[in-house]
């Protein structure tokens, strides 16, 4: 065997890989279970698949350590250190309330408690000047104090530090120089912008997060090394790029929620090879759908993310809509008589009815198994499913109460299930002012192609693309990326009377700092790629929209320009008035050797259906007799008309009535959907 | 089902209907969505918004969940009264505007705008979204003036007028409005946003009448608001009928005599509706502290909606909701009485009605809530040579009551809107020469309780470089102070002081225009929640905890809780309980609580001015009420105090 990419998205419950043969672009995939030790599980399943790691030219890796250490609250201990009369910003936050109207839900708790928070007399003011100087004596104290405690990890977070981080940096100074071996870090240096609680959250989140994936990723990496590997392990991050562990001090708080964005880049890597600039990734599992879009090739960001609710990450995130349907959401009739799909879900114990695992309620999975849309099994048949239970538990929770038959309450279940999922994608913001009819739906995780096409029907999307391995196309999306880090400067300025060369030399200064940090984990000069762009906003607006820019800034003009049409195409208008300028933005990129998947050759060799089942469609009124394609039958070039279903390993695609299914070079399905509204 | 409760029947099929009900309460979140990011007020920004879907007579089909508390319930009068205005004469292409609060409006702030939706020339819905703005011109900058009587000094009324006439913008009537403000640019930036949210709403229902046809969608815009009544009769119907009724209260009428002014509230379950008297309210009062009624309906809805938190907002829930309010209350003002301040005689209508739902679910029981305040200074900025016009208006979170099993919610924003974001200090100071000096929870704010309050937050500033700069304060709760429930304690008085030229008043909780100089320093704090249960029955180790993170402090965890702690190390923030002295504290306090709350008030109020009691000692213990600067002391306030915390609190006592 070659010299071949890994990569290793660990997950809950599954630990997916993916490995790439560079010379033939061959991909294979394997799926084992995950392992208390997560990196055991990893180990064991690359060698199970048969990697020989000194082969491998690249590991990456999404991993779900860092959002589960937050979760669970299993953080090392960690203090802060505030301005005083400001060591509450976390906990007070912005008073909001996730739940606006349960008042016995509460918010989830800051990552420190206020005895973990420490105060020490300094204060600069909005422009950048001292107003109260740093008190040393002060700052001795604390190291003392942080000492005693036994705080292995410290974030200072003073008031204006995006102006001026010199207080920070001379406190972090000198506490770095009294505690030897704690971590220390600023809010300026993790993200220099206004808003204290975001800043303040995002270094805080960094702080307990260093130590946990600091110590994973070197884990990680020596367990790789002793195996033969020779180069940097890649760690994705909620950014859609990865990090080598050498940066991890300055964003460790990205690789929370890696593995959410590897879906979504793999979803872009897609619909940009099959053409689609534009494109919705649906990444369906068992109990939850995460929602992405990519317009013009890039994916859209969001500075308002977190993991929990009052505790935002603004490092610029992947936007992802996460909604509670899953093949293991629960249908239940509502205490006024409406049928109603999720939230709940049955999950993987008791599981939908149909596993026979105690479940009695009835969920998406089990009406499409009535349906027909699902056969006999999951997981190539590792996982038998029973229909019977399935039509037990919608006829006594749906279709009992409901006056219906199960076939028709199997039906309601799953439109009402596709419908929640529309409205959600309705309202991914992007998706306003750009036609429907220009995106791909790439569908994927073990349920999207079940309701890819139906979806894609409500939404007038013409095309759905279920990749080849639907079931782990996350991981595939680690392999595919590139290094990538993000940085940012409060800049605000009437853009009329902007200087360029002010402009200009504030990007360079970014930029600087940008390719320090690229060569840290070295990026030759050549493979560095910088992306600028503007915030901007009317003047008297409160949000911002991002407008790229290109180096050289010598004229305002066109960018102002653009930000009217990206308005118009936004918000459906623009408006004659000023226009200002409110942060600097520069994301720099660190290319990695790129290795193509495999092209096979457009055969129209011999495939026939495997079997045939009587499946239901939405449109139709009685069951039909409905082809069934074994998936790795199909070769590049097949092409057949639905109704149709496609099993496979890890996933069914269902092909309705009026579409029409075509194989690629590359095997994803590509289904051309009729009848959109 | 027992046969006080029924199955809601659609006659659509079951998808078509739960899909639609769903679509639309999506078109009003995208609405939402987009307001939020196209606006320029910076109060719509921090969310004091509210968007819906009307039915052809105005009947609200979908209100937004994320939506304010204040606004909820008040977004079909106002339809309402646009279709009463303008009749046969609403045409394809028309937009209105509306901020009346005399016609089911909240204050003049809140500007709807509304767009009627047509299809094929009828009239089938309309879209409505609403914001406050940030400044509706009126005697002070902001449109709040505390001192205001009637409508004059407060701010343009606008009752149903054409902004755009079949697709022609009415650029008069839209200049005649925003020229009466502070900031014509901004007014004209909010409407066109709060517009272009309308035709978004628009554009979808089109694209859900072109699929499902526009009888099924009239059909639907009907069924979705008899599925919301069904379900609330049903809830409702579960519950036994009865009566409860309680009273709370507004610190004063500025204008009448020293006393606390009361609002009543008597909810009656009778089979599947509710009703609400708020018969015995006090009348209109001398300042803007009144409510008309679609404040005070706001108030009953939210505070009803707080206990069925999943009940979807329409005009479905509305019709199971009757209120009984005579003319001419605090709670039911009239033009031209001062209206602007409806969030105070709204608060205490929500916190009413927590306590009364309380009563019939135990289990979901909350203590009152810290109340909304507002401060606004503002002058020129003396930073630039311009000497431009600067305004710091901020408002702070505090903390809810303690509940069953459960402490209160720590620094959270009033229940006036949950959702309304406290601002940035960095911001501020960005926009403002003001400087903060402290912004952080305030130690011993929470109401003591077995559960106690959230805590609230102390805010201080210095005033910089400005001149002819003025402070206001626009709040309550200073006399009739946060309260606990079944035992529990009152939290602290709101209140503001001010330090400059060498003195340091206490102006109290509600002042306007004093004015202040380069170098002020004025400071004040937030209320916790109140506490819910007898302090003395809080688990030690709690208070031990509460202690360690300086939400407690030290002293009061003896005083309130009688719960005696030892330092083991106070670098480690480690305490010990001492077990037998907090059983003998515990005992002395039982003993003595019931006397004290009987004893002589004005020497209580002698001792506050003394010094040997501090402002919590007065309130908590004592039940009395002062003037905190003077020390003087307030006895009609106090005696009316004393009766409330007897209910509230020392009833539930155990001796």
């Amino acid at each position: 065997m070659g010299r071949t990419r890994v990569a290793v998205d660990i997950g809950g419950t599954f630990t997916d890989i993916c490995i790439l043969d560079e010379a033939s672009g061959r991909l294979r995939v394997a799926k084992v279970p995950s392992t208390p030790d997560p990196i055991d599980g990893a180990l064991a399943g690359c060698a199970d698949a048969g990697v020989d790691l000194s082969e491998v030219t690249l590991f990456s890796h999404g991993t779900t350590v860092a959002t589960n250490a937050l979760i669970m609250r299993k953080l090392p201990k960690t203090a802060m250190v505030c301005t005083r009369g400001f060591r509450d910003v976390i906990e007070i936050g912005n008073g909001t309330k996730e739940d606006l109207w349960d008042a016995y839900v509460d918010n989830p708790p800051p990552y420190l408690r206020r005895r973990d928070r420490l105060a020490v007399t300094e204060r600069i003011d909005a422009s950048g000047r001292v107003v109260t100087p740093l008190d040393e004596a002060e700052v001795r104290e604390l190291a003392r104090i942080i000492r005693k405690r036994g705080y292995v990890s410290v974030a200072v977070c003073f008031m204006n530090a995006y102006a001026s981080g010199a207080h920070e940096k001379r406190c972090k100074a000198l506490l770095e120089a009294a505690l030897p071996g704690v971590s220390i870090s600023t809010s300026s240096e993790v993200l220099a912008e206004i808003f204290e609680h975001d800043r303040f959250s995002t270094a805080v989140v960094n702080a307990v997060l260093h130590p946990v994936v600091g110590d994973y990723a070197l884990n990680l990496q020596k367990r790789l090394r002793e195996r033969g590997y020779a180069n940097d392990l890649l760690l994705l991050h909620s950014g859609g790029g990865v990090m080598t562990p050498k940066t991890v001090h300055h964003q460790a708080a990205r690789l929370a929620s890696s593995g959410i964005a590897a879906g979504a880049i793999a979803s872009r890597y897609i619909g940009t090879l099959c053409g689609f600039p534009n494109s919705v990734g649906l990444d369906m599992g068992g109990t939850s759908c995460d929602i992405s879009l990519v317009a013009d090739g890039e994916p859209v960001y969001t500075r308002e993310w977190f993991i929990e609710y009052g505790h935002p990450i603004c490092f610029p995130s992947i936007d992802v809509k996460t909604i509670g349907a899953g093949g293991g959401s629960l249908a239940w009739i509502d205490e006024a008589g409406s049928l109603r799909n999720g939230p709940d879900s049955a999950g993987s114990v008791p599981g939908p009815a149909c596993y026979g695992r105690g479940g009695e309620r009835p969920t998406n999975t089990d009406a499409n198994l009535v349906l027909g849309r699902l056969g006999g099994g999951l997981v190539g048949g590792g996982l038998a499913l029973d229909a019977a239970l399935a039509r037990t538990a919608i006829e006594k929770y749906v279709a009992g109460p409901m006056g219906m038959d199960p076939v028709t309450a199997a039906k309601a279940i799953i439109e009402v299930a596709n419908a929640n999922m529309a409205d959600a994608l309705r309202r991914v913001s992007i998706m306003r002012g750009h036609d429907p009819r220009d995106f791909a739906l790439i569908a994927f995780g073990g349920a999207g192609a079940l309701h890819g096409a139906a979806l894609a029907r409500e939404l007038a999307i013409p095309t759905v693309i279920v990749p080849p391995h639907p079931g782990v196309t996350s991981a595939m999306g680690c392999l595919l990326v590139d290094i990538q880090h993000d940085l940012g400067q409060t800049f605000l300025a009437a853009a009329a009377e902007a200087d360029p060369a002010v402009i200009e030399a504030e990007f360079l200064r970014l930029e600087d700092e940008a390719r320090e940090r690229l060569a840290k984990e070295g990026v030759a000069p050549a493979q560095m790629l910088l992306k600028r762009s503007l915030d901007m906003r009317y003047q008297g607006q409160w949000r911002s929209i991002a407008v790229p820019v290109g180096h050289g800034l010598d004229d305002v003009a066109p960018a102002t320009a653009a930000f009217q049409d990206a308005h118009q195409r936004e918000y459906g208008y623009r408006r004659d008035a000023a226009i200002e300028i409110f942060r600097l933005n520069l994301t720099a990129i660190g290319l990695t050797p790129k290795a193509g998947l495999a092209r096979h050759p457009i055969a129209a060799h011999a495939f026939a259906p495997q079997a045939t089942r009587e499946v239901w469609f939405d449109e139709s009124e009685r069951a039909l007799a409905t082809p069934v394609y074994w998936r790795d039958d199909l070769p590049a070039g097949a092409a057949f008309d639905g109704p149709a279903i496609v099993d496979q390993f890890d996933s069914t695609t269902v092909v309705p009535p009026g579409a029409r299914c075509t194989v690629d070079e590359w095997l994803n399905l590509r289904i051309a959907v009729k009848g959109a509204p | 089902m027992d046969d006080r409760t029924h199955r809601f029947q659609s006659s659509l099929d079951a998808v078509t209907f739960e899909v639609l009900r769903n679509a639309l309460i999506t078109i009003v979140d995208q609405m939402a969505d987009q307001v939020r990011r196209t606006c320029y007020s910076f109060v719509v920004y921090n969310r004091d918004f509210s968007n819906a879907l009307c039915d052809a007579d105005g009947n609200t089909i979908a209100q937004g969940n994320q939506d304010l508390a204040a606004h909820v319930g008040t977004l079909h009068y106002t339809c309402k009264a646009v279709i009463a205005e303008f009749g046969e004469d609403i045409h394809e292409g028309d937009v209105f505007l509306i901020n009346d609060p005399y016609s089911g409006g909240s204050h003049f702030s809140d500007t709807r705008v509304l767009v009627p939706i047509f299809h094929g020339g009828e009239r089938i819905a309309f879209a409505q979204a609403n914001g406050h703005w940030a400044d509706m011109g009126g005697s002070v900058p902001g449109s709040f003036d505390v001192t205001a009587r009637d409508m004059f000094k407060e701010g343009i009324r606008i009752p149903p007028v054409r902004i755009w006439r079949r697709g022609e913008y009415c650029y008069d009537v839209a200049r005649l409005i925003a020229k009466n403000t502070r900031d014509p640019a901004a007014i004209i930036g909010d409407m066109d946003a709060q517009t272009q949210a309308c035709k978004l709403a628009e554009r979808e229902i089109g694209r859900l009448v072109r699929k499902y046809g526009v009888a099924t969608m009239k059909t639907a815009f009907a069924e979705v608001q008899d599925y919301v009544e069904r379900v609330v009769r049903n809830r409702i119907a579960a519950l036994p009928d009865g009566s409860w009724s309680t009273v709370d209260y507004v610190d004063q009428d500025p204008a009448g005599e020293e006393g606390l002014i009361p609002v009543c509230v008597r909810m009656t379950i009778a089979g599947d509706a509710v009703n609400f008297d708020l018969t015995g309210s006090h009348g209109t009062i001398g300042s803007m502290y009144n409510s008309a009624f679609g404040g005070t309906y706001a108030g009953i809805v939210s505070g009803m909606k707080t206990f069925f938190p999943d009940i979807p907002l329409n005009s479905g829930l509305y019709r199971a909701v009757s209120v009984t309010v005579p003319d001419d209350t605090i709670v039911s003002a009239r033009w031209p009485v001062a209206v602007s301040g409806f969030v105070m005689p709204f608060e205490k209508i929500m916190n009413s009605i927590f306590e009364l739902w309380s009563r019939v679910m135990p289990e979901r029981s909350l203590a009152c809530a810290f109340n909304i305040e507002y401060l606004q200074t503002g002058g020129h900025d003396a930073r630039f040579p311009e000497r431009p016009f600067f305004m710091f208006y901020d408002w702070l979170s505090g903390g809810w009551g303690g509940r069953k099993g459960k402490d209160g919610l720590n620094v959270t924003s009033s229940c006036f809107g949950a959702g309304i974001m406290v601002q940035s200090v960095e911001g501020q100071e960005r926009l403002c020469p003001v400087r903060v000096d402290q912004m952080e929870i305030a130690t011993d704010s929470a109401g003591p309780g077995e559960w106690r309050g959230g805590v609230g937050l102390d805010k201080a500033s210095t005033v910089l470089e400005v001149e002819r700069a003025v402070i206001s304060y626009f709040c309550d709760r200073e006399r009739s102070v946060v309260w606990g429930l079944d035992g529990g304690l009152p939290s602290r008085p709101h209140g503001l002081w001010l330090e400059q030229n060498g003195v340091e008043q206490f102006l109290g909780a509600v002042f306007s225009d004093v004015p202040v100089v380069a170098g002020a320093k004025f400071r004040r704090g937030t209320a916790g929640g109140g506490g819910f249960g007898d302090p003395l029955d809080r688990d030690p180790l709690r208070v031990r905890e509460d202690v360690a993170d300086d939400y407690v402090s030290l002293e009061r965890a003896r005083t309130d809780y009688g719960v005696v702690l030892t330092v083991v190390d106070a670098d480690l923030c480690e305490y010990a309980i001492d077990e037998a002295a907090t059983q003998a504290e515990r005992a002395r306090i039982r003993a003595a609580r019931r006397g004290r709350l009987a004893a002589d008030a004005a020497h209580v109020a002698a001792r506050y001015r003394a010094g040997e009691l501090d402002i919590l000692d007065a309130v908590r213990h004592y039940g009395v009420l002062c003037n905190w600067g003077t020390g003087e002391l307030l006895p009609n306030s106090t005696a009316e105090f004393r009766r409330m915390m007897h209910e509230r609190s020392a009833r539930h006592w155990r001796d």
